[in-house]
């Protein structure tokens, strides 16, 4: 599988680590909802489709990417930096990676 | 007569003689023979013993399908097992044995297997290992104890212990087009895709070239198909955007048209050359992928069809005009299509005698007729071959009249003196790797096979197109055609009209008759390297397996090295007809990787003998020169001990120890993970990430730190450092570094990107030296220049920055040992030199160096935890660290730490032990209550980290047990069955040595 | 000043190395840089990096991820989003950046002992290379003065191509002599030099 880093291009799946489910809320540091923290902590969708997942290119530019990713197909339909404000990477064109 | 070499012919360079053995015996063949051409044209027929039956078992193909001729070749003492001798290509020196054969091939005494056929029919071992059976050895246990004899007697070659010596690599290669066949398609989609400028790769399994332009004998734009060949490669040659990887078998394909192929590099040659591997595991991002495979011709399934003689009809026009090899003298033919007419002809143009052409289908075409004719042959319309005769070697066979409609046959059989029998079943185009990349073949029911379907959107991450023969257009004209149209596709390019190559060749239609089977008495087997028969395969219907990827599995029908090449489609052929349902119901098994075995050595590629990198500190070389021990503790490797002739481990540490407590010892703490934190929020951000308080840290103080999980859980801990206002340094566990970069990464990047922050890896930025005990602080003195270390100038958690000879250093006065210690930090370029310095001040004071074991020793004495207490299921709180758990302010983990099973009172807490009869403690004990050696139970806790302490002059332990601190004074028993260690202990509180800490503040 | 000491030194064996009698097809050598400091601007001030590292270097960075360029003294290159890697045969390079990068631009790094600089050239440098790493490594995908992250295993690799056959290889300082025996072992076949 390849993923490719907005930043770095098309990389071998390898280079990146999976840092879990995209979906997940991260409840107000102070809350003492405990049904919000057990659920951003331990549930996960586990979909059959359309996934959004958190990489982080581990083995590259270190960034954190949101990929939607096909849990059936492995087909990936979207790659952003989590932190989303880099403008110049934008600028690097996929296809000239390859 | 038997096989013999032709004349003349054949893509061999006759010139040059190469010898060879072949279980012992010395052969000779020519440059360009592979083992299995070689031998047959010595006479060879003979060249295995098939799995089950041991029958005798000769050459079925000419290439990588071959399910019979598997050998084993030795490289000293190295021994490679199951490679088709169709595929090993001769050398000087080549040494190889044939298989599962005892005590020789052409005396075997397992044959007797035959006779027992009934037993090892379909589903042997399934229903032969069910116990129970009467006798001393009940149910499955006696079967266990046959296995082995059974084992020994099925199967194939067996696979050597020694180092393989050979050196294997991976290659990582982009292009825009991989084509992957280099046949006529294949050769014509890489030229037109180089011509249109695409990065191109072409790969084919076969050493030489052209795929079946190499024996087809056709013409190509008027010369001999291996002259356009030899021309086309020559183009492709010269152009820098074209890689050719001849002998590369591409066998897996995945995700993302990423595509794994093994080039065998060396060997052909009876010696790499320097440095050159044995195996290339290539690693293939393709834009865009060629199939142009190819296909496989079909056995037809007949009493005797697996008789040393008896070869694929494609096999032998390929012996005869690749390696100019005849397979026999007396040919004869069976076949349910058109194909095989031309190998009659060709056959007999290189020099042998067709003598019957035995054809299933009544009627035939005037061009097959006037090809018979040419041949000479005696055409057998509508008959089939019903038994062929001989013992290891062919001498006849049987034709009786046949009705392909019912299946009947009639008349009388007549009986044909031969030495060769081909057969040709048609051919099933080799969709492996589409069918790996996900698509699902669709049956063609004019071609009697398997085609790949086109390409669609399900399987969006792979693209391939496909030409040839791959897609059923077996022919040379269309596979030129199609090959260049693909090749031009997969560039991105646009075709302009240009003439494509002119094709002559032999007359065919490419539909076959649809007969598979001829039903007449005898075994008649459908897998030949798996020895399953066609009554296997209804056996298994009338058993119930009715879904073919049950038929596989309990046939093991297309399992092993072949993965049913061959025996694919005349077993669904069966099934289906058991069924009585067609044949695209039946379904066909999905393809995996890989294609042909791969060598588990290209696979490990350079990751052979210590898999992992070896992480070495700055004074790693000083260590090695100065009698340490190393420990490898992750990659790094760090001292143990540094030992004294005749002294042992626990002598060793225990005087480091001890020293260090009574003067000084100095350790390498330089493995310690390091990670600058800067930026305008760097506190607030270490607020948030430590359960204690940071942002009150003054500039150049340092403060021990606890990390929580998300999840509630201890982390990890160490001591972080203010070095400026924006500017911290934090240290990490060792073993933990990478973990907690990662984890704060994680929450800048996606939960707090609000915040400036930048954390970066300078672990390796800085050597560090941790020196300790009572005269530490006197040995700084004497070194240190630039600053004064006394208590005013350094007090306990201080950074002052001074220079030990003429280096620039940083001085944290901070304890792991429980002793006046400091950590001294400098550029890792001048880790030895100050290190060295350091080692000369403590000269006068009686300095040791000290490794793991005594740093581990001396913090079991202090109950400090690490990652052994630390081990992702104790909290804060069960570590006695709850006093570091700041109340005013949340951070990570601090809403889920409190939840109720993380505050039981019933948890494991940190606790001491001491041993109460004076023997050593394992790590890993169980603590019990009471012991009971015959029965294990009631555990209560674990120990996680034991030593003789000389401090206390007893054996100690930390341990996670119920209760903890409330056991304190207590007895305890350790329990440890396997080591057989069992004895009472001490439950006391986990800080042994100077609880007050008056050591270290001194 | 004390000399640095190599993480390389014991297994630095100047000369012919492997199939070298058939030609010499891979330099290898250790850089050895005086300086080398990691840069980061925070989002949005990328430009202003970029312009105090001209005014210290004098090497104006070309737009784009991974871009990058080498005078033969001091190079740069783009290594992550907002993240720079400079090189000075000189010392004292994070000092002088650390007057010109205030806090409102980014942090200063100094990771000059950190990082260990091993050159590969020659024409097979693309070929040993692409026994490491999976990314392309041909003159159109990594042009030169070009900056890649990457990892061999668990070896982080900052690449830096500084010749048509030149790349420059930031690693860890820890990790260097185990790199580097890997990276003489896989030159081998095709002859290399240690310089």
């Amino acid at each position: 599988m390849l993923i490719t880093c907005p930043y770095c291009g098309p990389r071998d799946v390898i280079e990146f680590t999976y840092q879990g489910d995209g979906n997940r809320e991260r409840p107000d540091p102070a809350s003492q909802n405990f049904e919000a923290w057990n659920a951003y902590v331990y549930d996960r969708l586990n979909p059959a489709g359309d996934h959004n997942e958190i990489w982080q290119h581990s083995g590259g530019c270190r960034a954190h990417l949101r990929v939607v990713r096909n849990t059936l197909t492995h087909e990936i339909s979207s790659v952003a930096f989590v932190r989303g404000d880099h403008a110049s990477a934008a600028r690097r064109k996929a296809e000239g990676q390859s | 007569m038997s096989p013999r070499r032709t004349d003349t012919g054949g893509r061999i360079d006759r010139l040059k003689t190469i010898r060879f053995t072949f279980d012992g015996v010395a052969y000779t063949g020519h440059a360009g023979d592979t083992l299995a051409s070689a031998l047959l044209a010595k006479g060879v027929t003979l060249f295995g013993r098939s799995f089950k039956y041991h029958r005798p078992r000769g050459l079925l193909t000419a290439g990588v399908e071959e399910p019979n001729a598997l050998v084993t070749v030795l490289k000293g003492e190295v021994r490679e097992p199951n490679i088709p001798a169709t595929m090993v290509e001769i050398h000087d020196g080549l040494v190889a044995i044939s298989q599962n054969r005892f005590p020789s091939l052409a005396w075997d005494i397992h044959a007797a297997n035959q006779l027992g056929g009934k037993i090892l029919s379909a589903g042997f071992y399934y229903k032969t290992f069910m116990g129970p059976v009467i006798g001393p050895l009940k149910g499955t246990r006696f079967w266990m104890f046959c296995e082995h004899f059974i084992r020994r007697a099925a199967g194939l070659g067996s696979a050597g212990s020694a180092k393989d010596p050979a050196r294997y690599e991976r290659m990582n290669a982009f292009c825009d087009v991989l084509v992957v066949g280099s046949g006529p398609a294949g050769l014509m989609a890489a030229k037109a895709a180089a011509d249109q400028g695409a990065r191109v790769i072409l790969a084919d399994l076969e050493p030489r070239f052209g795929g079946s332009a190499n024996w087809s004998d056709e013409t190509i734009d008027g010369t001999p198909a291996t002259d356009w060949v030899r021309r086309t490669v020559a183009q492709l040659e010269g152009r820098d955007n074209v890689r050719l990887l001849p002998r590369t078998t591409v066998w897996g394909y995945y995700d993302n048209n990423t595509l794994a192929a093994l080039e065998r590099v060396s060997d052909h040659k009876e010696q790499p050359a320097k440095g050159e591997p044995r195996h290339r595991y290539w690693a293939i991002r393709a834009r865009s992928v060629v199939l142009a495979t190819g296909a496989f011709e079909r056995p037809l399934v007949f009493p005797g069809n697996d008789r040393p003689g008896v070869m694929l009809a494609h096999a032998a026009e390929r012996y005869a005009n690749e390696f100019g090899v005849l397979p026999g003298d007396r040919i004869a033919l069976f076949t349910n299509n058109d194909s095989a007419y031309r190998a009659a002809v060709a056959l007999k143009k290189a020099g042998a005698a067709v003598v019957a052409i035995a054809d299933v289908r009544p009627e035939l075409s005037a061009e097959m007729r006037s090809l018979a004719t040419e041949a000479e042959a005696e055409i057998f319309a509508g008959h089939a071959v019903v038994a062929t005769e001989g013992g290891k070697t062919l001498s006849g066979i049987k034709v009786q009249r046949f009705d392909m409609v019912t299946g009947a046959l009639t008349g009388d059989a007549r009986s044909i003196h031969a030495d060769c029998l081909l057969m040709s079943g048609g051919w099933s185009p080799t969709i492996h790797l589409a069918s790996q990349a996900g698509a699902k073949a669709e049956w063609d029911a004019a071609r009697q096979a398997f085609l790949p379907p086109k390409p669609t959107q399900q399987w969006p991450t792979q693209q391939w197109i496909g030409a040839g023969a791959f897609t059923g257009s077996f022919s040379t004209v269309e596979a030129i055609a199609e090959g260049r149209a693909a090749g031009l596709a997969a560039a991105g390019g646009t075709g302009t009209p240009a003439a494509l190559p002119i094709v002559e060749a032999v007359p065919g239609e490419p539909d076959p008759a649809p007969v598979f089977e001829i039903r007449a008495k005898g075994k008649s087997f459908v897998d030949f390297q798996h020895d399953v028969t066609a009554e296997d395969v209804r056996l298994a219907h009338r058993e119930g397996f009715v879904s073919v990827e049950h038929l596989k599995r309990y046939t093991t029908l297309g399992m092993a090295t072949d993965q049913g090449k061959s025996s694919n489609v005349p077993g669904l052929a069966i099934m289906a007809e058991a069924l009585g349902k067609p044949i695209p119901e039946v379904g066909t098994t999905r393809f995996r990787p890989p294609f042909a075995p791969v060598s588990i050595g290209s696979l490990a590629a350079e990751r052979f003998g210590d898999l992992k990198p070896e992480r070495l500190t700055p004074m790693h070389d000083w260590h090695v020169d100065h009698g340490a021990t190393l420990y490898s503790a992750g990659l790094w490797y760090r001292p143990m001990i540094y030992g004294h002739a005749g002294e042992t481990v626990e002598q060793a540490y225990v005087r480091e120890a001890r020293a260090t407590r009574e003067s000084a010892g100095i350790v390498d703490v330089s493995t310690l993970g390091k990670i600058a934190v800067q930026g305008p929020d760097a506190a607030a951000f270490l607020d948030r990430v430590y359960t204690n308080m940071f942002s009150t840290l003054a500039v150049g103080k340092a403060r021990y730190g606890l990390m929580l999980r998300e999840d509630g859980f201890a982390f990890d801990d160490g001591t972080t450092w203010r070095l400026g206002e924006q500017d911290f340094l934090m240290t990490t566990t060792t073993a933990n570094a990478g973990k907690v970069m990662q984890h704060l990464e994680y929450f800048l990047d996606v939960i707090w990107p609000e915040l400036k922050v930048h954390v970066t890896s300078v672990t390796d930025e800085w050597a560090g030296a941790a020196i300790g005990g009572p005269k530490a602080r006197q040995i700084l003195a004497a070194c240190v220049t630039g600053t004064s270390v006394d208590n005013a100038a350094l007090p306990f958690m201080g950074i002052v920055h001074g220079e030990i000879a003429g280096v620039p250093v940083m001085i944290c006065r901070l304890s792991f040992s429980g002793e006046m210690a400091f950590e001294v930090y400098c550029g890792a370029g001048h880790g030895t030199h100050v290190w060295e310095a350091l080692i000369e001040a403590g000269k006068p004071f009686g300095l040791v160096t000290y490794g793991l074991e005594a740093l581990g020793t001396m913090r079991i004495e202090k109950g400090h935890v690490t990652g052994a207490e630390i081990d992702g299921r104790t909290t804060a709180r069960d570590l006695h660290l709850d006093w570091m758990l700041s109340k005013k302010k949340p951070f990570i983990g601090s809403a889920m730490m409190d939840r109720e099973g993380l505050v039981a009172s019933d948890r494991l807490e940190l606790v001491g032990l001491i041993a109460l009869d004076n023997r050593p403690l394992n790590g890993g004990s169980h603590i019990v209550e009471e012991i009971d050696e015959a029965n294990p139970h009631g555990s209560i806790g674990h120990i996680t980290a034991c030593c003789y302490s000389p401090a206390l002059g007893k054996h100690i332990a930390l341990a996670l047990v119920k209760g903890g601190k409330a056991r304190h004074g207590t007895r305890a028993h350790v329990s440890d069955p396997l080591r057989s260690r069992f004895g009472p202990v001490e439950i006391v509180s986990n800080h042994f040595y100077d609880p007050e800490g008056t050591r270290m503040h001194g | 000043m004390v000399e640095r000491q190599s993480p390389l030194e014991p297994e630095f064996h100047v000369g012919s190395h492997g199939n070298f009698e058939h030609g010499v097809e891979i330099l290898l050598t250790e850089t050895r840089p005086g300086s080398i400091v990691q840069l980061a601007a925070w989002p949005g001030e990328e430009k202003k990096l970029m312009a105090a590292i001209r005014t210290v270097t004098g090497l104006a960075l070309p737009d784009g991820a991974g871009g990058g360029l080498s005078d033969g003294v001091k190079s740069v290159f783009g290594f992550a989003p907002g993240k720079f890697t400079v090189a000075d045969d000189a010392e004292g390079l994070a000092a002088a950046f650390a007057k010109v990068v205030t806090p409102d631009i980014g942090t200063v790094t100094d990771l000059s002992h950190g990082r260990t600089a091993i050159r590969i050239a020659g024409p097979k440098a693309e070929w040993v290379l692409a026994k490491f790493f999976a990314i392309d490594f041909a003159l159109p995908a990594f042009p030169i003065g070009a900056g890649r992250s990457t990892a061999h295993h668990d070896v982080f690799a900052q690449i830096q191509r500084t010749g048509s056959d030149q790349f420059d290889i930031h690693v860890f300082r820890s990790f260097a002599r185990s790199f580097w025996n890997a990276l003489c072992h896989a030159s081998e076949e095709v002859g290399y030099e240690v310089q």
